[in-house]
């Protein structure tokens, strides 16, 4: 599963790109492409465990 | 001793890391990430002085790869536009498997050099590459069958040990060719104290290939033209020509170091002689 915090976006403000990139709407920014596998569970990688922005901004269990 | 290579005025490599694997055009839209962007880059490189390009390879929306297809269409793409320059593959993949690392190695023909990460380096606030002893050595292993040149790199002091022990455990072809990196994080601090013991420290007979990230690219490419090394620079490692100002291209960088290493009574090496002076 994906972060939930993850969107592909081709612009942001006066950035502008060709094809949609991996945005953290968390940080809101574009993230860098090494942090996109993290965005996107590749490889081993989890955001839940791996993506320090991400442990900042989830919502606590009720 | 490397002074005395500045003193014979021996030629400076310059090797131009194009595009990276961690920050991309949402650093600086002047980063070539595609197949042809990386292929115009290395021309352009080539035409300024630098005779080995190194290359990491993206997906269409500049996302990592390791995809031997993806080094292989940059790779063709490349000596499309120069005439002689020396490919020289990543290997570094941070929590990337051991099976994803080796791929960059097999392309069709395999490139004359890759990179050989020496150990751990940290990213982020979770994350290590881990470069275990085991994988060092069966990346090594592989360049050996397809006749690539390793590039030691050197992320920190205790990597010149990690050198030390490949160097017992595995038959490396002289010379030994480093990089020493220098910048924040896991990297070896930026001073000029630790460059000249990082030098001092390696094998005998060892070359070795500077790189300063970020604002260190430029005074530690020119500490390694003086003390006789070779250097590397480029927008994987610094995406700006000076303080607030983004570069406008590999090329600039690549053309003011070329400025600094003639100014300083150190040709710059061809291609050819590059490969004489590594043993390609």
């Amino acid at each position: 599963m994906t972060c939930p915090f993850l969107e592909y976006r081709d612009a942001d403000g006066e950035m502008r790109f060709d094809t949609g990139r991996a945005y953290c709407t968390a940080a809101s920014r574009f993230v860098q492409p090494m942090r996109a596998d993290v965005c996107n569970d590749r490889y081993d990688l989890d955001h839940s465990r791996h993506c320090e922005i991400f442990l900042a901004h989830e919502e606590p269990a009720p | 001793m490397s002074y005395d290579r500045f003193l014979a005025g021996d030629p400076v490599i310059v090797t131009a890391a194009l595009t990276g694997g961690v920050h991309g055009k949402e650093a600086t839209p002047n980063l070539p990430e595609t197949p042809a962007e990386i292929g115009r880059a290395a021309g352009e490189v080539e035409a300024a002085g630098a005779s080995v390009v190194h290359l990491h390879a993206r997906r269409p929306n500049g996302e990592r790869s390791f995809a031997t297809e993806r080094f292989q269409a940059i790779d063709d793409a490349v000596r499309d536009h120069t005439d002689d320059v020396v490919i020289q593959h990543s290997t570094g993949g941070t929590a990337v498997p051991d099976d994803e690392r080796h791929r960059p190695l097999r392309t069709d023909p395999p490139p004359e050099m890759a990179s050989l990460d020496m150990g751990p380096l940290n990213r982020y606030d979770h994350l290590t590459s881990e470069n275990t002893r085991a994988l060092v050595d069966s990346l090594h292993a592989e360049m050996v069958d397809r006749g690539i040149k390793p590039e030691l790199e050197v992320f920190n002091d205790g990597h010149r040990n990690e050198v030390a022990g490949l160097l017992e455990r595995r038959d490396l072809d002289a010379p030994v060719y480093t990089t020493l990196i220098f910048g924040p994080g896991t990297l070896t601090p930026p001073t000029p104290r630790n460059f000249l013991t990082a030098i001092d420290g390696l094998p005998e007979g060892a070359l070795f290939n500077t790189l300063g990230f970020g604002r260190h690219q430029l005074p530690f490419a020119t500490m390694g033209i003086l003390f006789g090394g070779h250097v590397r620079v480029g927008l994987e490692d610094n995406v700006y020509y000076r303080r607030g100002e983004l570069a406008a291209s590999n090329a600039q960088l690549v053309e003011r170091v070329v400025r600094v290493a003639e100014e300083l009574g150190r040709p710059v090496a061809t291609p050819a002689e590059t490969r004489t002076i590594l043993g390609l």
